[in-house]
């Protein structure tokens, strides 16, 4: 490869969100050992110093901020326009960006600018013998992989979540450099946040992020004992999630419900909790890691998808698996 | 208001997937194509703006072959969109998500619009670049994935909420706008049969791309599809056999950490 590899970091609340460090180390890995081709981690907005000083230490050859409160909030067209003119000053030949609302949104718009080439949804990037790049990509829900080549010159790639390890601290700090903003260009007339509405249940990690769901379903019988899946989730440092059962009587929000017609997940850990696994359900996590079923019925469809399973009366169970994680990691 | 929704065939989901002979795409054989999925959202959201702002017109534009991209039109139509657009992919030509966007945005440049709307991703490649690859070639601002999409008239502006990571971005934007729908915010309508006879005897506006036309976007999209395939299957769960929740737990944890691997 002959330029250098922009990963595009993230930033919520002044830190790196972790698909940015997975971003990182899926970086590292397409441009190879540290002095072989560059990974520049990029920075935009106007508080990125603390986290500029994070990503130095992890995976990046050099870091570059672009310190202006223009990039405080994601628009799509200033990020393209401003991407687009650092990777045309520095020869870049790939971007990646991080599987999140906004750099999924980012992916196509980037692309178009800088008349790149693009591919979405990564869960696996290799270089092939004849030196073109393969990146492969659930699609169809997870029922199906594609593996997608590419011969371009320039490149978008957009990561899943949860599918690249994040770079350990390697020791060593890569020198961080403030870079002016490039000449944007004319830019459309654009919208503004007007404020946010946090999440119900957002004490934990969010669903598309979140290494670890604890979901539950009717079996669960009553909102009130969702409290108990709360407790295993905090003890994996993991998120919850329910089944379209449980959001359709209200036992939790819409926003909360895993499947066809709400959230795709895929963590390296899913536990389906009294979730007896209908296909709606099954296709918004069937490419989570590793997938627990827990449930009093042994006929559940949720057993033929999943890799251990449990039978027996969940209210027993899930308390008991609590306290065993909690024993384990120490918490 | 002149709103234009842009839609795509996909399989139905409920259709057994199997790879074609040369394992570098889905094996169309027999599937029933359809409109559903985000897209279904996103018309459902076009309608439901039209309903709200007298005057307004909807238009369905569709890039694909024969027939299944007509066919998805009429859909479209037949749920009350007032016109389409097909632009008919040459039987030859790549698949490519950027190439369907520099088709549909020349589509888009040829019609008067305020509002774009697309699903936020379609429901078989996922892909989610058609609609920011669009905005980006007609020059206007895109957001997404979008739900609670509104027309504040007195202010001229749109209002809706980008859906992030942990929660709601409540936004307002200006006319134009291109918007990628988040699926399952509106509950889509079905299409009355007289309704589906009637969106039969409406004609669909056909453009033929070539592919691409000269001075129009990449020469060649710069990605193939080198294979398709299926995922290996799940043999079935392995099952935990215990006295006590407490053995089932401990056991658990001890396949989590030293087997899976995926304990945190």
């Amino acid at each position: 490869m002959t330029g250098p590899v922009f990963v595009i970091v993230e930033l919520r609340n002044g830190a790196p969100v972790r698909s940015s460090l997975e971003a990182l180390g899926a970086g590292r890995r397409l441009a190879g050992p540290p002095g072989t081709t560059p990974v520049i981690a990029l920075l935009l907005g106007s508080a990125v110093e603390s986290a500029a000083a994070h990503v130095a230490e992890r995976g990046a050859d050099q870091v570059l901020t672009i310190v202006d409160p223009r990039f405080d909030s994601f628009q799509a067209a200033v990020w393209s326009a401003a991407i687009t003119a650092l990777a045309q000053e520095l020869g870049v030949i790939a971007v990646l960006l991080a599987g999140t609302a906004h750099g999924r949104q980012l992916v196509g718009r980037l692309a178009a600018r800088w008349g790149a080439a693009a591919v979405t949804g990564i869960a696996d990037i290799s270089i092939s013998n004849d030196g073109a790049m393969l990146a492969v990509r659930p699609v169809f829900s997870g029922r199906a992989l594609q593996e997608v080549r590419v011969d371009a010159p320039r490149v978008v790639l957009g990561l899943r979540p949860n599918a690249f390890p994040p770079p350990e601290p390697s020791g060593s700090k890569a020198p961080v450099l403030a870079h002016a903003t490039p000449e944007l260009g004319k830019l459309p007339a654009l919208g503004h946040v007007s404020g946010f509405e946090t999440a119900q249940s957002a004490s934990g990690p969010d669903l598309s992020e979140a290494t670890v769901i604890v979901s539950g379903g009717r079996g669960l019988k009553g909102p009130e004992n969702f409290r108990m899946l709360d407790e295993l989730a905090a003890s994996l440092g993991g998120a919850v999630g329910a089944s379209r059962a449980v959001t359709d009587s209200g036992w939790k929000p819409a926003a909360l419900q895993i499947g066809q017609t709400g959230r795709t997940v895929s963590p390296q850990l899913y536990i389906a909790i009294g979730i007896s696994g209908a296909i709606q359900h099954l296709v918004g996590m069937i490419s989570s890691r590793t997938i627990v079923a827990i449930n009093s019925d042994p006929g559940a469809p949720i057993f033929k998808v999943a890799d251990y399973g449990i039978v027996g009366d969940l209210f027993q169970i899930v308390p008991a698996l609590t306290s065993e994680v909690r024993r384990v990691r120490g918490s | 208001m002149e709103l234009l929704v842009l839609i795509k065939p996909v399989p139905d989901p409920e259709t057994r997937l199997r790879p074609n002979a040369a394992g570098t795409d889905l094996d169309t054989d027999g599937v029933k194509w359809v409109l559903t999925g985000y897209d279904e959202s996103a018309v459902e959201q076009a309608l439901l703006l039209k309903e709200a702002i007298p005057g307004s017109k909807v238009r369905a534009i569709a890039f694909g072959p024969a027939p299944r991209t007509e066919e998805i039109l009429r859909s479209a139509l037949a749920l009350g969109c007032d016109a389409a657009t097909w632009v008919e992919q040459p039987k030859d030509a790549a698949g490519d998500p950027m190439l369907a966007a520099e088709a549909l945005a020349a589509a888009c440049q040829n019609v008067p619009f305020d509002l774009i709307l697309s699903g936020k991703q379609a429901l078989d490649d996922e892909a989610g670049l058609v609609g920011p690859a669009v905005a980006e070639r007609l020059g206007v601002a895109d957001y997404g994935p979008v739900v609670d999409l509104r027309w504040d008239a007195a202010a001229n502006q749109f209002t809706f909420a980008r859906a992030i990571e942990g929660g709601l971005e409540r936004m307002v934007a200006p006319p134009p706008l291109v918007v990628g729908l988040q699926q399952a915010w509106n509950d889509p309508r079905t299409a009355k049969l007289q309704n589906v006879l009637k969106a039969r005897r409406i004609a669909i506006d056909k453009v033929t791309w070539a592919n691409p036309p000269p001075g129009v976007g990449p020469a060649a999209p710069g990605t193939h599809v080198a294979a398709f395939r299926l995922p290996p299957p799940r043999t079935g769960a392995k099952m935990i056999e215990y006295k006590t929740p407490e053995e089932a737990a401990q056991k658990l944890v001890r396949l989590l950490r030293e087997e899976a691997k995926t304990l945190p």
